[in-house]
Order: structure tokens, then C-alpha cells, then sequence
């Protein structure tokens, strides 16, 4: 290839990879100007002023305004929408995918009737859209008495993790060769013994990239905790910040801080586990 | 004397959890949403569901709101996903190349897909701010618009807007695949191709191309399904403003069944949307040969 092409690629790569960072680099440098700056015309790229005031303002709120009541601030709640949201992450992935998992061996090594129906449920499972899983969802946990509790946002994130949690989990095990459990079992170990010590070591991979994705996609989820989430301390983060839109004058700092702080978690796994992520993707177990 | 699982059992006892939860939270859903689909419910009166055949699909049908929302969806369905499959080929083509510092780009342009689409949608507010937002600033000192833009509050623009947000989230997606598809495609065609002395675009045209259809018409089928159906991206956005203007079905379900509370014309247009998504799939089906046993990998 020639240099003026190898530069051409570059410069589009480049202009488009400025594209993609934007938007967030723009939230970062808005979060760390004070108040004054952020409405000054024409903005300023850079911030003349640094200051971690909103941020303080999310992660230590709470603490200063600890009457409850009337007049406490949304962003008072951050850090309780944060814990929300890490328990019910990680609630439903750890369902979704012990499920998965378990489902996804047995499908591979015994035969059932009736089991080629299970890609076609997946794959129909993790085309639906929430939105036709919310409200028949939510009419249950009223009927069972769990609405505005997060076991009943747990439960419902299942709906949308488990189907490509099984998909991505079937995908993986097919690939796993079964000599060497064969050979194990043929030397007397028992079928729970050769899953735990053989089988699960191998399968850790694709336990990673299919729990990265059930994390990410619970992680992000607005529709189920808005429809079933009521009292202001149980909302996972991505309802509770749109209350910051609620006051007559919208925080611009405040809402950039959370938006950094919101993405902070998926972008640390994200780095950690880039690799199985693209590894994920390969074997189509892209939920969007 | 001990307690021993035969082979076979522990097979049936590791798809036990598996089928409580397919149909906990998946059938059931279904099921009870097209139950309520038929059924007058009044949240005040949560006991009392009288049966009314198709009101509900009537009222739908009849409201002007849903074939509006209709075709709003066909808009927004259709540039989002022409834009994501034109952008996402050109960038999988590149990033293809074999040029150094080509990894840290593939793995930059993943990004988007983990951002939450929440703070997208913030961000996206913030930086289409008509007042003292940034994008109004940086075309107006480029001199590309000579006044400010009401980005969110016309209705043109705040489609624009969504789905621009729409392209710049999913478009990964589209690269990622076709990207696999392309390392996978023989090198040696290519060197035949030369030999013969055809050049970069025949080359593209009569090997490429017809290399990347298939994938290629699955990732339009998936990102047509998903689009059509996403509710956040928009809600978050726009709420569906100006007026009604970016409405889309998975909006209009929600207004029904949140915002007016009727929750059986919400599940009446969930089934049409469920209807809808599996004439998609069929097609989807149809073109992969999905689940046929020598390729269902």
C-alpha cells in the first residue's frame, strides 16, 4: 500500500475515532468546570477553572444532606443508586448465567427431545424488546407483592439477560472438544466431578465474555427499573439521574459528573476484558 | 451409603433450572401480555379484567397516534440502519488494513457499545443544547449555519438527532461483524484477482461484496428488528417530542400503558410489535438457513 493511502486511512480512522471519544471527553471537561463556566458563550474547550464539585456533590451528598424528608436533593441519592445498580447487575448475571451455564453443558452432551428448540427460543428471547417484557412483568410483581423492591428488578433483568447468556454459553460449549471428559469418565469419575474440575475451567472464558455482556446489558437497562422502581433510594442509576432534569434549572456539571462516573465501571471491565469482549462478539452474542 | 446421580440424571437435573426460568420469564411474559391485549385493566381496579375481544387492537388501529408512530418508526428504522450498514462496512474495510496502531483503533471504535444509553442520551442533550451547546458553537464558528439550531425542539432535527445518537451507538455492531467476516475471506482470491489484473474497486465489487452478503443481510435483518423496536435510545432523548414527533411504536406502547393507563392497548400494540418481529425473524431464518443441522454453528 502506498504511504499516501496508509495516511488517508489514518487521517479517516483518526477523525472518526475523534467522533466516537467526543461525546464523552466533552462530558468529562464539562463535569470539571464550575458553574459559571459551563454557561459561559462560547464554551470553553478546555476548563480555565478545574473543580470536583459536582463530583463531590454526587459521591459525598449524602452524607450532607442526611435529613430525610422534603428538600433533599436528587443527587443526594448517587451513591445509594450506585450500590442499587451494582446489586442488581450483578443479581441478574449471576442467575442468568448460572442458568445458562448449566443448560448450555447438558444441551451439548445429552440428548434431548425437543432440544433443538432451544437456539430458536434464544434467538427469539433476545430479539424481543423490553418493552413488551415490562408491564406483564410488573403486573406480577404487584401480584406477588415485590414492585419497587430490586429483587423484583433482578428477576426482571433475567428477561433480557438469560436468552443470549444461553445463547453465547450454547455457542462456547459446542466448541469445547469432549475427549478428554470422556476419558475421565471412563476412568470413574462421576459426571458432577468432571464438571466442576474439567468442564468449568475450560468454560471460564466464555463465563467471562457472556457475564461482561449480562452486566453491561442490566448495567444499562431504564425501562424495567423505571417501571417498576418507585421510592427514590431503591433506583438503580439510570432512573434515578433523569431526575436530575426535574428542578427548573438543569445542572449541566452535575448530569456530565454522573455521566462519567456512570460509564467509569463498563469502561474498567471493558479495558480488563477487552479481549473476550472481542472474543464475544465473534460468536454473535451482541445484545442491542 | 451414598447418594450417586446417574449420568443421566445429572443431564436432566442441569436443564431443570433452565426450563422454570424459560417459562417464568419468558412464556409467561408473552403469555400475560397477550392475555391483557384482550382484557379491559384498571390499575384501580387491578381484580376486576373484563374480556373485551379486539377493543383494544381496534382502539390501536383506529388511533391516528399509532400510524404515525408507524411511520416515524419506518423512518427512523430505515436511515439508522442504511447509515450504520454503509458507515460500519467502509470502517470494517478499513480497520481491515494491515497498518500498525490498527488494534488500538479496533478496540476504540468498540467503545460506544458499552457507554450506557442514558449517558449517551445526556451527553447527546448537552452537546445539542440549543442555547450554549457545543455542536451549535463549533458549525456556527465553521460557518456552516449562520444561526443556532433547535436541535431537540423541531421536529425534524430531533429525529435527526435520535437518530444520529442511534448511528453513533450501533455502527460497532456492524464493523465488528463484518470485520470477522472479513478476515475470513481467502487471500488467495484476491492474489488471483491481481494476477488477472483487476484492480481495487473490480476487486471490491466481484469478491468482496459478494463474500460479505450474507453476513452482510443478517446484520441488516438484526439491526432493523432491534431499531425498530428501541425504546430508550428515544424516550431518553426526546421523549417522543416535539409533540409526537419521534414516536415510534415502542413509545406509543409505553404511553398507553404508563402515561394513560391503559394497559391493554400497551400489550395490544406489544403484539403487533411481537407480530411484526416475527415475520422478521422468519425472514432472518429464511436467509441464514438458521438452526439447519450441517451449518448451525
Amino acid at each position: 500500500m502506498s504511504r499516501w493511502a496508509a495516511a488517508l486511512i489514518y487521517a479517516v480512522l483518526g477523525a472518526v475515532t475523534f467522533v466516537v471519544c467526543f461525546p464523552l471527553l466533552w462530558a468529562i471537561s464539562t463535569s470539571l468546570k464550575p458553574k459559571d463556566e459551563i454557561f459561559r458563550w462560547p464554551p470553553t474547550l478546555i476548563p480555565e477553572t478545574i473543580t470536583f464539585e459536582s463530583y463531590r456533590e454526587l459521591l459525598f451528598g449524602g452524607a450532607v444532606a442526611s435529613a430525610p424528608g422534603a428538600g433533599v436533593p436528587p443527587s443526594a441519592y448517587f451513591m445509594d443508586w450506585f450500590v442499587n445498580s451494582v446489586i442488581v447487575s450483578v443479581g441478574s448475571t449471576a442467575i442468568s448465567i448460572t442458568v445458562a451455564t448449566l443448560a448450555a453443558y447438558s444441551l451439548t452432551r445429552f440428548r434431548f427431545r425437543g432440544q433443538r428448540a432451544v437456539p430458536y427460543v434464544a434467538i427469539l428471547g433476545y430479539m424481543i424488546p423490553s418493552v413488551i417484557f415490562v408491564f406483564p412483568m410488573f403486573l406480577t410483581m404487584v401480584a406477588l407483592d415485590l414492585p419497587d423492591t430490586l429483587l423484583s428488578l433482578i428477576l426482571g433483568y433475567v428477561c433480557i439477560t438469560l436468552p443470549f447468556c444461553l445463547w453465547l454459553m450454547w455457542a462456547f460449549f459446542r466448541g469445547v472438544p469432549i475427549e478428554i471428559e470422556e476419558a475421565a469418565l471412563v476412568d470413574g469419575a462421576t459426571r458432577l466431578q468432571v464438571f466442576r474440575q474439567i468442564v468449568l475451567p475450560v468454560a471460564l472464558p466464555g463465563i467471562i465474555a457472556a457475564s461482561i455482556f449480562s452486566l453491561i446489558v442490566s448495567w444499562n437497562d431504564y425501562l424495567f427499573g423505571r417501571v417498576f422502581m418507585n421510592s427514590m433510594d431503591k433506583l438503580p442509576l439510570t432512573v434515578g439521574v433523569m431526575h436530575f432534569f426535574d428542578g427548573t434549572h438543569v445542572d449541566w456539571g452535575l448530569m456530565m459528573a454522573s455521566s462519567v462516573l456512570m460509564t467509569l465501571p463498563m469502561a474498567i471491565l471493558f479495558g480488563f476484558m477487552q479481549r473476550h469482549l472481542v472474543a464475544g462478539f465473534g460468536a454473535g452474542a451482541v445484545k442491542g | 451409603m451414598r447418594f450417586r446421580l446417574s449420568d443421566r440424571q445429572v443431564g436432566v437435573l442441569f436443564m431443570l433450572p433452565l426450563l422454570v426460568s424459560v417459562a417464568l420469564f419468558l412464556v409467561w411474559p408473552i403469555v400475560e401480555a397477550i392475555r391483557l391485549s384482550f382484557v379491559r385493566y384498571n390499575p384501580l381496579r387491578p381484580d376486576d379484567q373484563p374480556f373485551v375481544w379486539f377493543d383494544n387492537y381496534l382502539f390501536v388501529l383506529e388511533d391516528p397516534l399509532f400510524w404515525e408512530s408507524f411511520r416515524q418508526a419506518l423512518v427512523w428504522t430505515g436511515i439508522s440502519t442504511l447509515a450504520q450498514a454503509v458507515i460500519g462496512v467502509g470502517l470494517a474495510l478499513l480497520l481491515h488494513q494491515p497498518l500498525r496502531g490498527i488494534n488500538a483503533f479496533r478496540g476504540l471504535l468498540l467503545f460506544p457499545y458499552i457507554v450506557p444509553t442514558v449517558v449517551i442520551a445526556l451527553n447527546w442533550r448537552w452537546l445539542f443544547n440549543a442555547e450554549i451547546g457545543i455542536v451549535n458553537h463549533l458549525l456556527l464558528s465553521a460557518g456552516i449555519i449562520s444561526e443556532r439550531v433547535a436541535w431537540l425542539s423541531t421536529p425534524d432535527m430531533a429525529m435527526a438527532s435520535a437518530i444520529l445518537l442511534n448511528v453513533w451507538k450501533y455502527t460497532p455492531f456492524v464493523v465488528i461483524v463484518v470485520l470477522a467476516r472479513l478476515q475470513t475471506i481467502p487471500t488467495e482470491l484476491y492474489d488471483a484477482a491481481k494476477v488477472d489484473g483487476a484492480g481495487a474497486i473490480r476487486r471490491f465489487r466481484d469478491i468482496t461484496l459478494p463474500q460479505l452478503a450474507e453476513v452482510l443481510a443478517v446484520v441488516v435483518v438484526f439491526r432493523t428488528i432491534w431499531t425498530f423496536n428501541k425504546f430508550e435510545e428515544i424516550y431518553l432523548l426526546t421523549r417522543g417530542g416535539p409533540g409526537t414527533s419521534t414516536y415510534n411504536l415502542a413509545l406509543y406502547a409505553f404511553d398507553q400503558a404508563m402515561a394513560n393507563l391503559r394497559m391493554g392497548v400497551g400489550a395490544a400494540s406489544g403484539v403487533i410489535m411481537l407480530v411484526l418481529l416475527l415475520a422478521g425473524s422468519l425472514l432472518y431464518i429464511r436467509l441464514t438457513g438458521f438452526g439447519r443441522e450441517d451449518r448451525a454453528a
